[in-house]
């Protein structure tokens, strides 16, 4: 991932981290679109299953907790490459 | 069986692919390249039923170490100070879970400085605590605030570090650590998450005082990255946060710094038992 898209990832995951924190519906959009910018990537993996978590069964703690999990891990490998690309 | 410290069946139920999440867990935890025979002990769980509604039970904790390859769990009561509002019966059932578990749950006792804190911080001592968790913002005072600095002189005293609170709330926390620590200079901070609610200015005091770490619970990559290693100790957040999470986010930090097996040793569990003496299972 080069540093524009991993910075791009970077903004998508944290915002869907903190929609998932507020239960705020927005965070299924912003996971859909952080999986498509990290593509080909480790953080596409786990972003991809958040968004797919989020979509199954939004209403469900379990669900909204598993997918936060997630959505952490996508947004750390992100800024890992941004980090390590700097 | 639990998935990313979850019910798996609750998941599974959903018609979510669990199998693709256990994939998933399964490499964040190799994210850590574990040391030979070190030790991984969990520096931030909370234990009990919180006022938020987020629980975790010592059995399901304890299950959630052996899955994660983790020996042991510091462990503190959620936010459910009682009647009384000073946590005594929620430090009982903590320090009652770490005899439950020998060697696996670290006992905390956790209250509310604005409170009287003394038979609190006495039954809390004879029950077992190692340590002392303050919590700002849901107890609603400042660190530096004089309530506090005497909860804190209590603690160390008692040879007892302190974690605090010090992610998620507004206000700024550099110059109220700076001026609880030089009131009490010898106190052991624990900063949790990180320091992420002010780390920059946080980073900056504690770069004048050896004796305040960092929990990884919940923080921020570049947060940690940043620090020296042997300022950082390992911790979950339990059950806000999960243990492959909070591994995956500790193997991160390593790759991306270049912590050798040492640091890596060191905020994996040593430097956090370095204070609060040995475990044994």
């Amino acid at each position: 991932m080069n540093r524009t898209d991993a910075l791009r990832v970077v903004a998508l995951a944290a915002q869907a981290e903190m929609a998932l924190v507020r239960r705020d519906g927005v965070c299924g959009p912003l996971l859909a679109q952080a999986a498509r910018a990290a593509a080909g990537t480790p953080a596409e993996l786990v972003l991809a299953e958040a968004s797919r978590l989020v979509r199954a069964a939004p209403e469900r703690e379990a669900v909204r907790q598993a997918a936060l999990s997630l959505t952490r891990m996508g947004l750390h490998e992100a800024e890992a490459s941004v980090l390590e690309s700097a | 069986m639990r998935l990313l410290g979850q019910d798996r069946d609750v998941l599974a139920a959903t018609g979510v692919d669990a199998d693709a999440l256990d994939d998933i867990e399964t490499w964040a935890r190799r994210t850590v390249m574990v040391p030979e025979g070190a030790m991984v002990v969990d520096a931030h769980a909370h234990l009990g039923i919180d006022r938020d509604g987020r629980a975790l039970a010592a059995a399901d904790l304890v299950a959630d170490l052996d899955a994660n390859g983790i020996t042991a769990a510091v462990a503190f009561a959620a936010d459910e100070p009682g009647m009384d509002g000073d946590f005594r019966e929620a430090n009982q059932r903590v320090a009652d879970a770490a005899e439950a578990h020998p060697g696996r749950i670290i006992p905390f006792c956790r209250l509310d400085p604005t409170r009287p804190i003394m038979a609190a911080l006495a039954a809390a001592d004879g029950a077992g605590a190692r340590g002392l968790k303050l919590h700002p913002v849901a107890q609603r005072f400042r660190p530096e605030a004089p309530e506090c600095v005497a909860a804190v002189r209590e603690a160390t005293d008692r040879g007892w570090p302190v974690l605090f609170h010090a992610g998620f709330g507004a206000r700024p926390l550099g110059d109220a650590f700076a001026a609880l620590l030089a009131q009490v200079p010898d106190a052991r901070i624990i900063l949790a998450h990180g320091g992420r609610g002010d780390h920059r200015a946080l980073a900056a005091v504690a770069a004048r005082y050896p004796n305040v770490l960092f929990d990884t619970s919940i923080a921020a990559l570049p947060d940690l990255v940043t620090l020296p290693p042997e300022r950082i100790i390992f911790g979950s957040d339990r059950p806000y946060g999960d243990h492959a999470q909070a591994l995956h986010l500790v193997g991160t930090a390593a790759r991306v710094a270049g912590w050798d097996a040492a640091a890596l040793r060191g905020v994996l569990g040593e430097t956090l038992l370095r204070w609060i003496g040995p475990v044994h299972v």
